[in-house]
């Protein structure tokens, strides 16, 4: 059943199109007109070759049971899929916490705000950008507003420009934007001039480099959703590189709600805004020592801190005082320079896992004194006191190491953790999809949602996680996950999976 | 004869339910607790034939939950298996004082834990 792919029947009968179609519409709520049967076609042959699958029912029996593939499909099938406001959540942190973040940080001589919609295809995402522009009151401060949207395809830059789309898609956008920002023409809705006149298009080849001048430096906020999808690695790479040297410092890149740049670009910073992933481009190349010195001074202050935590900031600062045993201090500055961080943490972990909760605070505090945004050991600590049943104080740790680094998949894992320990199953559910987002093969994870749901007595959905999990562990049976098996071996929670899957089968 | 009952007491719940597989495996019938206050309240009300206990438990820490027990003449016939990650000597000292029949350390091997249990009911019939 299993080959390279190359025997796989290249085409999609009509049978196999409704079968797939009717699947996507009932568990996405996407209904592919038989027009997209052949962007369907295509999208089922990349990934069924990717798992050498001789016929696409194969893969559809993979799809039926894989939640994590599904979602794979899915990316491949709505690339091209676009509509106003697409993936709402980013314009809301656009216009909440972005638009104020950067302007709070420009020279007051500086009173612009751009845009680049990068692959903008027929223009509904710069456009949703300049509403979203409009709506952020910048103009009545005396901001220049300029939304750019580029495209390799001529065809979408003519529609783009000409502004005039069917009902279908301004699905996502409220009445309130709709009837200010669209106006009813014969032809469909046609964007009302106020938000035209901040956008431009042109074309524009993201892989042919150099870029031309007029998009390489000053932008503020770069959109280039599916780029991790649509390109191979290596010009992915280029692309993103680009696209940092184009970016002001403290300026951010959006990127599909799906989509990482792990292994991609480690120049950007990850930062998670109003439940959003989105990068942003360091004000300062500043060294971890930089920053120690920066937080000391109580100079920083990034308006990020609305949306975090105040207590986050606070107890950093608390927690710089002293310098641990071992550590060389700066007279001048009064600063530790060197510590053996790394070493610190692995007799952290040990400790941790003989269950040593005091030694753990203890090593964590002296870390924290040289370093105050070391997230690994902010995680340490929560974990540590969840074991001792402090579930509020390890909450706090919990989110703190989140906040410095959102996309550490054990983070997230832990809050699920503590959260399922405080009976909210639901929060508990949403950590563990983020960290089985972040890290696909995080077996606990799957292991943990199949429990629950199976505890709400959802069995299909506990079903699918356990079979999941099974498949994650057979595929990496060992990762960062199995640090937190509390010295139980991996083939244990094997056999456990099976035997609760087996009854779950029986009941389902 | 029916097929003892246990009360597995851990406040992780991934633990928790592998501690579970690997005595439903071996044919016990499972009750469970997450902190030390509700391990107490249950085995007082249901009178289990074991105990599997973790010493780091919220609300009332493992060793309490033993001592109490073990101090009660009405449940002190109940053996007491104490799970823990610690390895020193001292902590193993205060697992024994506590009263507990037997004390195991992670990381813990089903063969291991079913012999342990399977040994200390016999003792507890015999």
């Amino acid at each position: 059943m299993v080959n390279d792919g190359s025997s796989l029947s290249k085409d999609l009968t009509p049978e196999q199109f409704k079968r797939f179609r009717d699947y996507i519409h009932q568990h996405s709520g996407i209904y592919l007109e038989e027009s997209k049967s052949d962007s369907l076609r295509i999208s089922l042959i990349t990934r069924a070759t990717r798992f050498g699958f001789a016929a696409l029912d194969d893969y559809f029996k993979l799809l039926s049971t894989d939640e994590s593939e599904f979602n794979e499909l899915m990316n491949l099938v709505t690339i091209n899929e676009t509509s106003f406001f697409r993936f709402p959540a980013q314009f809301e942190a656009l216009r909440q916490f972005i638009v104020p973040e950067i302007v709070e940080a420009k020279p007051e001589t500086q009173r612009s705000f751009r845009v680049w919609s990068a692959g903008c295809s027929t223009g509904e995402e710069p456009y949703s950008a300049s509403m979203t522009l409009l709506d952020s009151g910048l103009e009545g401060l005396g901001y220049k507003l300029e939304v750019f949207g580029t495209d390799v395809s001529t065809n979408a830059l003519e529609r783009a420009k000409a502004g005039v789309y069917p009902s279908r898609a301004l699905l996502n956008i409220p009445h309130s934007v709709a009837t200010r920002f669209f106006e009813p023409t014969p032809e469909g809705h046609r964007v009302a001039d106020r938000a035209r006149r901040l956008v431009d298009f042109q074309f524009h080849n993201l892989i042919k480099e150099p870029y031309p001048l007029g998009l390489m430096g000053n932008w503020d906020v770069i959109f280039c959703r599916n780029v991790t999808i649509y390109f191979k690695l290596e010009s992915t790479r280029r692309v993103v590189d680009n696209f940092f040297n184009s970016l002001n410092p403290g300026g951010y890149l959006f990127i599909g709600h799906s989509e990482t740049l792990t292994s991609i670009s480690d120049r950007f910073e990850p930062v998670e805004v109003g439940g959003v992933f989105l990068y942003r481009k360091p004000q300062q190349r500043h060294t971890s020592f930089a920053r120690v010195v920066e937080q000391r001074r109580g100079e920083s202050r990034r308006p990020l801190a609305k949306q975090t935590d105040a207590a986050v900031r606070v107890g950093r600062r608390d927690r710089v005082r002293s310098a641990p045993p071992g550590a060389i201090v700066d007279e001048r500055t009064g600063v530790a320079e060197k510590a053996d961080i790394p070493g610190l943490i692995v007799s952290a972990r040990k400790a941790s896992e003989e269950g040593r909760s005091k030694d753990v605070l203890k090593i964590v505090e002296d870390v924290l004194a040289v370093d105050p945004s070391n997230a690994e050991v902010y995680l340490l600590a929560a974990y540590s006191h969840a074991d001792s049943g402090d579930l509020q104080t390890a909450l706090e740790e919990c989110k703190r190491s989140i906040v410095l680094d959102p996309l550490s998949a054990a983070a997230h894992y832990v809050l699920g953790i503590i959260y399922q320990r405080q009976s909210e199953p639901e929060r508990a559910l949403q950590e563990f999809r983020r960290t089985i987002y972040l890290d696909a093969d995080f077996v606990l994870a799957h292991f943990n949602m199949a429990n629950i749901h199976r505890a709400k007595g959802v069995k299909l959905e506990a079903c699918r996680s356990y079979e999941n999990a099974l498949r994650s562990l057979y595929r990496t049976p060992e990762g960062e996950w199995t640090w937190f098996l509390g010295g139980f071996r991996p083939d244990l929670l094997a056999q456990t999976c099976e035997r609760s899957l087996l009854e779950c089968r029986k009941k389902a | 004869m029916a097929s003892a009952r246990i009360l597995a007491v851990d406040d992780s719940p991934t633990i928790l339910e592998m501690i579970k597989a690997i005595l439903l495996q071996g044919g016990y019938e499972v009750i469970t607790a997450m902190d030390g206050a509700e391990a107490l309240e249950t085995a007082r009300a249901e009178m289990p034939d074991l105990i599997l206990l973790d010493v780091m438990l919220p609300k009332l820490d493992g060793y309490r939950v033993c001592r109490l027990l073990k101090f009660d003449q009405k449940y002190k016939g109940i053996p007491i298996i104490m799970l823990t990650a610690k390895t020193e000597e001292q902590a193993m000292a205060t697992g024994i004082r506590t009263g507990a029949n037997q004390y195991l350390t992670k990381p813990i091997e089903p063969e291991r834990l079913l012999g342990a249990v399977a040994e200390e009911l016999q003792k507890a019939q015999g």
